[in-house]
């Protein structure tokens, strides 16, 4: 009897500390809320370079005097809901994502065209703009070994689709069914009647050039691994068959228009940013295992 | 939607028939290469420890150790050493595999009765003939089971092979997994289940013609 009681004491008073330290997490949230007012809230998706524009815009909006809250590593299929649910202010978008996984509209390969479309669509559908978007462009391509390039002299998939019988491809998978990938070169190109063709972990593509177990890999265009280019060459999309996929910042209206001048700071990332610099940027979190906000920093640096 | 996942599977299958099958032959040969290796090494291993006594704690220990360590991991650490391809999953597979047949192994040959080995024993019999002719034949159905275990788990775990370029049927859930497509998810795990079916079944049949006295009626 006597310990029961005493498990009764202890379970009581656990129960009331949980609940007191629970209502103050909650009244910090308030707080938050509060300030929500004062503060833009970027997002940014789950991968390095995400991370890095999101951290860049940060930088510079707190550079000009805001308050910036930083909200990382959103899964990419929820992002947009969250901006339209108003969790966030902001987040780096690209602009073939928005045609293609939120708008779900027909494939368009001119950048400028693309940009255009999601601007008007976005603003009408979901009372987001589209700030300026910067020549980075991370979409899909494909990398080849850069000795079997040297050899067979290929430099664009043109030249790919004439070599294919003597090329290994290291797919992974998926890359071979989706519309958006090998079909829809095929298309274009005529058929790629490879070697060989083997699925491999999408970590392991680099690994598996490097290692001469396979030529070509499907790749996204700023991999931080493309700038050994002495090892891997990205091929040329000469028919320009695969979708832009440039980035650029979403914003809120509401907070566009409560705040204007965020624009000016924005686009001014917008075009420090092209595929190289961002490939390299990548490269450093990535290849040199540094910290993306070390790396967002020294870059902001040295574009002030 | 019942009827469009049902063309959808037909169409799979007459536009990639071919590879279908293909991805199957890899993970067969993989499967029964693994299978086969693992079945040698743990009948050794459960020999060597019967006979050196003293051997069996630290050499059942690190088997059971070495089997916790999940295979998907077991194939990424081989990469650095061995690369991708076949190699790295036939080893991945082959420490899945010993691990039941050994301990059967083991626990066949420990579980004879004493009043079997004592009329052998009588009949003149050394321990070199006792082992072959009484203690192995009379463990072989427990040896038997435990490679049956081990062949379903390594048919199961071969689809992981996809995952570093070694083939099979992985291929087709990976991408199935990557695409969110129902129709690969099936077809890919559909056939794995069928494979380790017909194997289990196949082990089964021949265990009832080895063994034709232990379905006796009693």
């Amino acid at each position: 009897m006597k310990i029961k009681k005493k498990t009764i004491y202890i379970i009581t008073s656990l129960i009331i500390v949980l609940s007191l330290v629970l209502s103050a997490c909650s009244q910090q949230k308030n707080q938050a809320s509060k300030n929500k007012e004062t503060s833009i809230r970027i997002g940014t998706k789950d991968f390095t370079e995400n991370l890095i524009v999101g951290e860049l815009y940060a930088l510079a909006l707190e550079d000009a005097g805001y308050q910036v809250e930083r909200v990382p590593n959103i899964t990419g299929s929820v992002i947009h809901s969250s901006i339209v649910n108003q969790d966030i202010d902001m987040y780096p978008e690209y602009t073939g994502t928005g045609l293609l996984a939120i708008l779900k509209l027909d494939l368009l390969t001119d950048p400028d065209e693309v940009y255009a479309t999601v601007k008007e669509e976005y603003k009408k559908k979901f009372n987001l703009t589209w700030l300026e978007y910067s020549k980075a462009n991370d979409g899909a391509g494909l990398v080849i070994r850069a000795e079997a390039s040297e050899k067979l002299g290929i430099k664009t998939i043109t030249d790919l689709q004439k070599h294919a019988t003597e090329l290994r491809f290291a797919s992974q998978g998926e890359v071979d069914q989706r519309a958006d990938g090998i079909p829809a070169l095929e298309k274009v190109y005529g058929k790629l009647n490879w070697k060989s063709s083997k699925v491999y972990d999408n970590s392991l593509k680099y690994e598996v050039l490097k290692n001469n177990e396979a030529d070509v890999a499907p790749a996204y265009t700023t991999e931080g691994q493309l700038v050994n280019k002495d090892q891997y060459i990205l091929l040329e999309d000469d028919k320009q068959v695969w979708p832009p996929y440039n980035l650029a910042p979403v914003i809120r209206d509401e907070v566009l228009s409560a705040h204007p001048d965020i624009a000016e700071v924005i686009n001014k990332i917008s075009s420090a940013l092209d595929t190289d610099t961002i490939t390299a940027l990548n490269a450093k979190v990535d290849v040199e295992q540094e910290e993306y906000e070390d790396v967002a920093k020294a870059f902001y640096e040295s574009i002030q | 939607m019942q009827e469009s996942l049902w063309m959808q599977l037909v169409n799979y299958f007459s536009d990639h028939g071919r590879a279908f099958f293909a991805l199957g032959r890899e993970h067969i040969q993989v499967s029964l290469l693994a299978l086969l290796c693992s079945a040698w090494i743990g009948i050794t291993l459960g020999y060597l420890t019967i006979t050196y006594k003293r051997s069996e704690k630290w050499i059942v220990s690190l088997i059971q150790i070495l089997r916790i360590v999940p295979s998907l991991a077991v194939l990424l650490l081989l990469i650095p050493l061995m690369g991708t391809g076949t190699k790295p999953a036939l080893i991945a597979l082959i420490l899945l595999g010993v691990p039941p047949i050994l301990m059967n192994t083991i626990t066949g040959l420990n579980h004879i009765p004493l009043s079997v080995l004592e009329s052998a024993q009588g009949a003149g019999m050394s321990d070199r003939q006792m082992m072959w002719k009484i203690k192995f034949p009379l463990a072989a159905p427990l040896i038997l089971t435990g490679i049956k275990t081990a062949a379903i788990e390594i048919i199961a775990s071969a689809t992981l092979a996809a995952k570093i370029g070694a083939g099979g049927f992985g291929e087709i859930i990976f991408t199935g997994l990557g695409l969110n497509r129902m129709d690969l998810l099936l077809i890919g795990g559909g056939a794995v289940a069928i494979l380790a079916i017909f194997i289990g079944v196949l082990l089964d049949i021949s265990e009832r013609i080895l063994f034709r006295y232990q379905f006796l009626q009693r």
